[in-house]
């Protein structure tokens, strides 16, 4: 076991892992956060997405350990004195949601996006959201929520 | 298994001297998969990807240095990559998708040693130096060496890769890659060149790289050869490319994908040597 201490959604955690434990595996089986997926465990599919450090990751692609000082955002921690994200709520609004394992880390990916660059173009979104899949095939509606959740961000 | 959050790479080489059947871990975008696969089983294993020195993109007159642990989202987001340099930010633009963007290494580009690893044409194209780091010294590797004699100058288990050097180019670079979608998608083959013109569009200076031509990526040097001193054109370009077919129908002669390879790799020569003159 090893000690690592992080900050996920704005609290810190100070805990004994497992050395062989990915990111993934610290968040829904020591602190259960389980909004984070595991779809492929390879890193193409997404659904394991957290912010890390301000940035999109895969945490199945990233060892336990390594998060040790880490600052972590999971879907868990977007919504505000229990106002959803205006990402989440365009999300709702637009019904870019079908089955929803691929919800959570695309809602991360478009809050990242958005965070960086808070008018995305078409193009741009459709790249930001790309390590993402959804194979409910919603990516137009999903595509139709950023346009939204920008707006609601920008006031208009 | 033990494990270590790596600070500085001093602390890391000791590390490594230390333990044995030793793997170092930066971006962990293909190491973490091949643990699970179970296709290594390392005893020990050294984060390097918070170390400083390793996270540095450094300009001096004369060249540029990469540290190793610089991720590919990084060299996107550097002014120092546009102009001249497109070529390696483009090459680091199509890597994977943000997500792997972010985690994503050039040392683990180069060291995992994949044919069609994105970032290397565009680092042959420069004629890139690779610096290790070791209780035993510093060793430089000429990058096109690092492939061609991996079993001689391969990474050694108590190395860790500092540095990538260049020097600045006085040509431009450019690259592109065929992939079977648009993200996440591992290049099917890929292509750089860096041309410099003299005033006549005459070529002083070639050189010309591929990915996935062969089994590592690799400087096509006979196709640099005949276009040396020849203006750039059309026709030029159509010759260069013959001499690209001859090459590799040699390397790559009765491979299941070569009769598709040897039509798609046309598009792509066109596009990087357009690409350098526009």
């Amino acid at each position: 076991m090893i000690n690592i201490q992080l900050t996920v959604n704005g609290k810190e955690y100070s805990l004994s892992i497992d050395e062989d434990k990915r990111l993934i595996d610290v968040l829904r089986e020591d602190l259960g956060f389980i909004g984070v997926k595991e779809g492929c465990g390879e890193g193409e599919c997404g659904a394991c997405t957290v912010i890390m450090d301000g940035k999109t990751v895969n945490s199945c692609l990233v060892m336990g350990f390594q998060a040790n000082g880490s600052n972590i955002i999971t879907i868990e921690g977007l919504e505000k004195d229990g106002n959803l994200d205006p990402v989440q709520q365009a999300f709702i609004d637009v019904g870019a949601v079908q089955c929803g394992f691929c919800i959570p880390g695309m809602v991360l990916s478009v809050r990242a996006l958005l965070d960086e660059n808070p008018n995305p173009t078409e193009e741009e979104i459709r790249e930001g959201i790309s390590g993402n899949l959804c194979r409910c095939t919603g990516y137009n509606k999903i595509v139709e929520a950023v346009h939204l959740a920008r707006r609601y961000e920008n006031g208009a | 298994m033990i494990v270590h959050q790596g600070k500085t790479v001093e602390e890391v080489l000791c590390f490594l001297a230390k333990h044995e059947n030793c793997k170092i871990i930066a971006g962990g975008t293909d190491i973490i998969i091949q643990m699970r696969e179970k296709k290594i089983s390392p005893d020990a294993l050294v984060d390097v990807s918070k170390i400083e020195e390793l996270r540095k993109i450094q300009v001096s007159d004369r060249f540029i240095e990469i540290g190793g642990a610089v991720t590919f989202a990084d060299i996107v987001n550097s002014p120092i990559f546009d102009g001249k340099l497109y070529g390696l930010k483009e090459a680091c633009r199509l890597v994977g998708s943000p997500q792997i963007r972010n985690k994503g290494t050039i040392g683990g580009n180069i060291v995992n040693g994949s044919p069609a690893a994105d970032s290397i044409p565009s680092l042959l194209c420069l004629n890139s130096t690779l610096v290790f780091k070791s209780f035993r010294g510093v060793r430089e590797v000429k990058l096109e060496d690092y492939y061609k004699y991996k079993e001689q100058v391969g990474i050694k288990e108590d190395e860790v890769l500092t540095a990538i050097r260049f020097r600045k180019p006085a040509g431009y670079l450019r690259f592109a890659k065929l992939g079977l979608r648009k993200a996440l998608a591992i290049s099917r083959i890929s292509m750089a060149a860096m041309v410099d013109l003299d005033e006549e569009k005459r070529i002083k200076g070639i050189t010309i790289a591929s990915g996935s031509l062969g089994k590592y990526p690799m400087r096509e040097r006979e196709v640099e050869e005949y276009l040396l001193g020849k203006e750039l054109n059309e026709r030029t370009v159509e010759e260069g490319l013959e001499v690209l077919r001859k090459a590799t129908d040699k390397r790559l002669k009765g491979r299941s994908t070569y009769p598709y390879k040897r039509r798609a790799v046309e598009r792509l020569f066109r596009e990087v040597l357009r690409g350098v003159v526009s």
